[in-house]
């Protein structure tokens, strides 16, 4: 009876306990609701003026090129393909960031966008538009046109709105809550069709303008309910681009519809693009899959950048009967920075010399010529793919186990062990260093391209061993730079290189940064800090060579290979412009409207006719001549004519 | 009478093994292992998979890049587990470890009466053909005599040092955990009673720990080796041992011969070790082969699911998953399937037979 009792009493305390709690809860929420718009504070210089200011200076830009073309023709449905189903709609909040948002964010429009070609500023939703004095605002004028896929009008109050909505708690994003505060710092309606953006620091001119020219979100159709993530998961949004989401069937497809009387379709630069009626995007599981439903004609074009698609899977009938056409087209596009960081702060590594050594013990052509089968390129520096900031006149270190034995040997590493391996002996003979080093990387595939990269640096004296890990697992011992060699891969974008992240000495051994080399060179970080602050796109040019210079020679990076092109199966019904593509063109079948910030994205056209009479060919067995286009127009060769020596 | 003649070549075999290996061995012994001899297909599988065993560990004289024997200007080199040569020593001109393919030609086509002794297979597990782009199917000529891999690496290489290294992990995993398992399960049947109770209840909670998680969670955080591996499978394996152990000691400690040995004041470690432990021997060793094929399946699958063992050790799960994903070179993966399929399935027949010729009912009569 006593333990009963105890037991009643023990659940009594429990039960008050739980429910004082709960109701704390409840209050907290109901502070949070109130403290929407006001858990931030903004400092008075980063506001906007309160009135436009009188002596902007209006640009705007109609004198580039299109580059669409005018034989383009409008009508039909173009198949592409997903691996899974998309866990929302919605374009901010959680599981927002899938890999459906590719294809979400591109349908809606920004104020500007960049020339494919010219790389220059051209009007979208805004006409003209002006950089404030203070070097960090830009003005915008709508074109009075401009319409969401409903009919709406797009007002200045659409942006304003866009500010509170990317701020508020409501939308469970803590990323964006942060940078339309930290990075945006305020935007202001001025009349119906002009309004304001400030960011946070002062940039070159193309710079900043990108970064102040944020997309609307539409303040009539978006309800800020405290169920907002769980209303809008499924509501698709109106959009201002060419394309809206038009039918939804849940794990199977995604069906987008061209919008009627698109508002933009004579405008300069959006004219004969967006030609297909209809997207339909269907799940299938996996790559082998899609490419069978490809061979059969039910998807309308496919990615070959993967050696063994466009080498060993295209050795398909539909090929040799030319119905499907290869295409191999360069772009200028910032090639992802792909190499392996030596983390300097590490024994041994931080010699210079055997960092030479090791960059010349890495046999990557030979990774490149056999597991790539030659189709990737030797990338020659870190950063690369940035138009005029690219310094190429720096040649990476090749394979040469003379140059190593050298490096090695001034490092003071001369005999080998009974295994072959360079060991630093002392004077009594005794080893006390062995060139042993770990790579740590996190994806099993790269397995075998460094198994071979282990293997030919036995050559060279130097054992690598392989620290496979779970991929997270892998990227945290690099952000804890308990690495010694990491296998690393950064994905470019924007206009110009970084330096600050990868290379200054603030980041240098601390934990949770980019500088996973931990470089620190004293004469390096005033040139990255000027590099940062500078608007003067010269200056930024001759900088960012310098210091790209200073990397190389530093030494801490191997950078291994890119992937300047891309490669695609179109069956021969998909016409293309006859440039083929624009010089930031990351897919010659990309139907949307940008990638990375420039308005690349369609520029091809679905031509019925043929489509039927590919067909018909196809059932009947009848053979044309096959098609392999390879365009090299936007190829950067390498610069034979300046032989810069290497190292020191 | 046919009865009869067997039974006397028995005995003369017997006595044969007894002088031979000079064992006095009981002869409960030898019936059993008389029994497990007339099993064929058990004794066989076992004959060749010891055999195997013994070859493995002499697999660099038998599969290796590096020569037996070079003979270099009257001077005789043995390669295979000596310092690393460079080739220079041979009149090549590079300072790293000699290529004795090509040396060998080389000194073919040199005519100076040196020569070089290769072994059957010239390739080590680790070693990747230049020359090659992918997998190469089945050669004579090139003597990749079941292909290369991917990378271009031989591939019966590697299922030898494969074969080597999960026999090896089996092994002495088998030995860690039959330690352990049958000393607590031993303990438990022995001591009974609160002892008893609550290392059952221990280890049942211990049971439903999932293992495979354990594993994963240890392989994300600290680069796993061979030892790591085997110290975490015999966290988690050596319960299996113990309730067996724990069943057979209770019921030979309630036989008569245990209270004499007590009563003659034998103390607990004597009547465990001396009089119980021998008696309960035939339970450990049918579960032997049994275990010793658990132990193969569970790294190859560790390694198939990428958790096993680091990549480039020779694996055979690492070669399924390879073979696996792709079946344009239908060679990676056959091969190591009909090796897998067939250690195991001599493991089972040998358990098989040891569990027959261990089976008391054979020799004791219950009225």
């Amino acid at each position: 009876m006593k333990r009963v009792n105890l037991l009643i009493k023990i659940y009594c305390v429990f039960f008050l306990v739980w429910s004082l709690a709960a109701q704390d809860e409840a209050n907290t929420e109901v502070e949070a609701e109130a403290a929407d718009d006001t858990w931030y504070e903004i400092a008075p210089e980063d506001l906007l003026p309160d009135e436009l200011p009188e002596d902007l200076y209006w640009e705007t830009n109609n004198e580039d090129p299109e580059y669409a073309s005018p034989d383009a023709v409008q009508g039909g449905t173009f198949h592409m393909w997903m691996r899974s189903f998309p866990d929302t709609l919605r374009p901010v909040g959680p599981n927002s960031n899938g890999s459906f948002a590719s294809v979400l964010r591109p349908l809606q429009m920004g104020p500007v966008a960049l020339h494919a070609n010219t790389r220059q500023p051209i009007p979208m939703i805004a006409t003209h538009w002006a950089l404030g004095d203070d070097g960090r605002s830009f003005y915008f004028r709508i074109h009075p046109d401009a319409r969401w896929s409903d009919g709406e009008r797009v007002t200045a109050d659409d942006f304003v709105f866009t500010l509170r909505f990317m701020r508020s708690k409501k939308i469970l994003d803590p990323w964006y809550n942060n940078y339309y505060t930290e990075r945006v710092t305020d935007v202001k309606k001025y009349d119906e069709l002009t309004y304001g953006v400030r960011a946070a620091d002062a940039k070159p001119y193309i710079e900043m303008l990108n970064a102040t020219s944020i997309r609307p979100y539409p303040e009539h159709f978006h309800e800020l309910s405290d169920d907002w993530v769980r209303e809008f998961s499924w509501k698709a949004e109106p959009t201002t681009g060419a394309y809206h989401v038009s039918v939804v069937e849940k794990g199977k497809y995604v069906e987008l519809a061209r919008t009627e009387n698109w508002w933009a379709n004579e405008l300069q630069y959006l004219r004969n693009r967006f030609n297909p009626e209809k997207i339909r995007i269907t799940v299938l599981g996996d790559m082998n899959t899609a490419w069978l439903h490809f061979l059969a004609g039910e998807l309308d074009s496919f990615g070959l950048t993967i050696p063994e698609f466009w080498h060993d899977k295209t050795d398909d009938e539909a090929f040799k009967k030319g119905y499907i056409a290869k295409y191999w087209y360069y772009h200028r596009l910032p090639v992802p920075a792909a190499g392996l960081s030596i983390n300097t702060a590490m024994p041994l590594l931080d010699d210079k010399n055997i960092r030479y050594g090791l960059a010349h013990s890495m046999n990557i052509q030979w990774v490149i010529d056999t597991e790539l089968r030659g189709d990737y390129e030797r990338l020659p520096t870190f950063q690369l793919g940035f138009g005029a900031y690219d310094n190429t006149s720096i040649k990476p270190r090749q394979f040469d186990h003379k140059k190593a034995k050298e490096y090695f040997e001034k490092a003071g590493f001369v005999d080998r062990d009974r295994y072959g391996i360079r060991v630093k002996k002392n004077k009594r003979g005794r080893v006390v260093a062995r060139l042993s080093f770990s790579i740590t990387y996190g994806r099993q595939v790269d397995t075998d391209q460094l198994v071979l990269l282990k293997e030919e640096a036995k050559k060279a004296g130097v054992e690598l061993k392989l620290d496979l890990m779970d991929w997270t697992a892998s990227f945290a011992k690099m952000q804890e730079k308990k690495h010694q060699i990491a296998w690393l891969t950064w994905n470019s974008s924007g206009l110009s290189p970084r330096y600050w992240e990868f290379f200054h000495s603030v980041n240098a051994n601390k934990t949770d940064n980019n500088n996973v080399t931990n470089t620190s060179i004293p004469e390096m970080d005033p040139l990255i800090m000027k590099f940062r602050a500078s608007t003067n796109l010269e200056e930024r040019i001759n900088l960012a060579h310098t210091l790209e210079q200073m990397v190389h020679d530093h030494g801490a990076i191997i950078p291994t290979y890119q992937v300047p092109y891309t490669r695609q199966a179109m069956w021969r019904w998909i016409e293309l412009p006859d440039r083929l593509g624009t010089e930031t063109s990351g897919s010659l079948a990309n139907p949307f409207a940008s990638s990375q910030g420039y308005s690349s994205g369609g520029l091809f056209w679905i031509n019925e006719d043929k489509k039927k009479e590919i067909l018909a060919m196809k059932a009947k067995g009848e053979a044309m001549e096959p098609l392999t286009i390879i365009d090299r127009t936007y190829r950067i060769e390498p610069d034979e004519s300046k032989d810069v020596q290497e190292g020191q | 009478m046919w009865r009869l003649s067997t039974l006397g070549s028995n005995l003369v075999q017997t006595v044969q093994i007894s002088n031979v290996f000079k064992l006095s061995l009981d002869p409960q012994t030898v019936k059993q292992w008389k029994r497990f001899r007339s099993i064929k297909r058990g004794y066989y599988s076992a004959v060749i998979l010891v055999s195997l065993l013994l070859l493995s560990c002499f697999a660099e004289l038998l599969v290796n890049s590096r020569a037996i024997i070079v003979s270099y200007e009257g001077k005789w080199y043995f390669p295979t587990y000596a310092w690393f040569i460079s080739g220079d020593t041979f009149g090549l001109d590079y300072d790293w470890e000699t290529n004795y393919r090509e040396l060998r030609q080389h000194f073919k086509e040199q005519k100076e009466g040196n020569w070089v002794l290769m072994p059957l297979v010239p390739y080590n597990p680790f070693e990747t053909e230049g020359t090659t782009v992918g997998a190469t199917p089945p050669s004579w000529e090139t003597k990749h005599f079941l292909g290369t891999d991917g990378v271009g690496r031989d591939i019966l290489a590697r299922l030898v040092y494969g074969f080597r290294i999960a026999m090896g992990f089996s092994l002495v995993l088998l030995v860690f955990s039959y330690v352990a398992g049958i000393a607590i399960g031993c303990a438990m049947g022995y001591w009974g009673g609160a002892f008893d109770l609550v290392f059952q209840r221990l280890i049942e909670i211990w049971n439903t720990i999932p293992f495979l998680y354990v594993i994963m969670i240890v392989a994300s955080i600290v680069e796993t080796n061979f030892w790591i591996l085997v110290f975490v499978m015999v966290l988690f394996g050596w319960t299996a041992m113990t309730w067996n152990m724990r069943t057979s000691t209770y019921k030979e400690k309630a036989r008569e011969y245990v209270n004499a040995a007590r009563a003659l004041g034998s103390g607990n470690a004597r009547v465990i070790g001396v009089h119980i432990l021998p008696n309960t021997i035939s339970v450990i060793v049918t579960f032997i082969p049994f275990s010793i094929a658990g132990g193969i399946t569970a790294l190859t699958a560790l390694d198939y699911l990428g958790f096993g063992l680091r990549p480039p050790t020779p694996s055979w799960g690492a070669q399924l998953r390879e073979g696996t994903q792709s079946f344009d070179h239908p060679w990676i993966v056959w091969s190591v399937a009909t090796a897998i399929i067939l250690i195991l399935l001599m493991v089972t027949f040998i358990g098989e037979a040891i569990r027959e010729a261990f089976d008391p009912k054979k020799f004791t009569y219950y009225e």
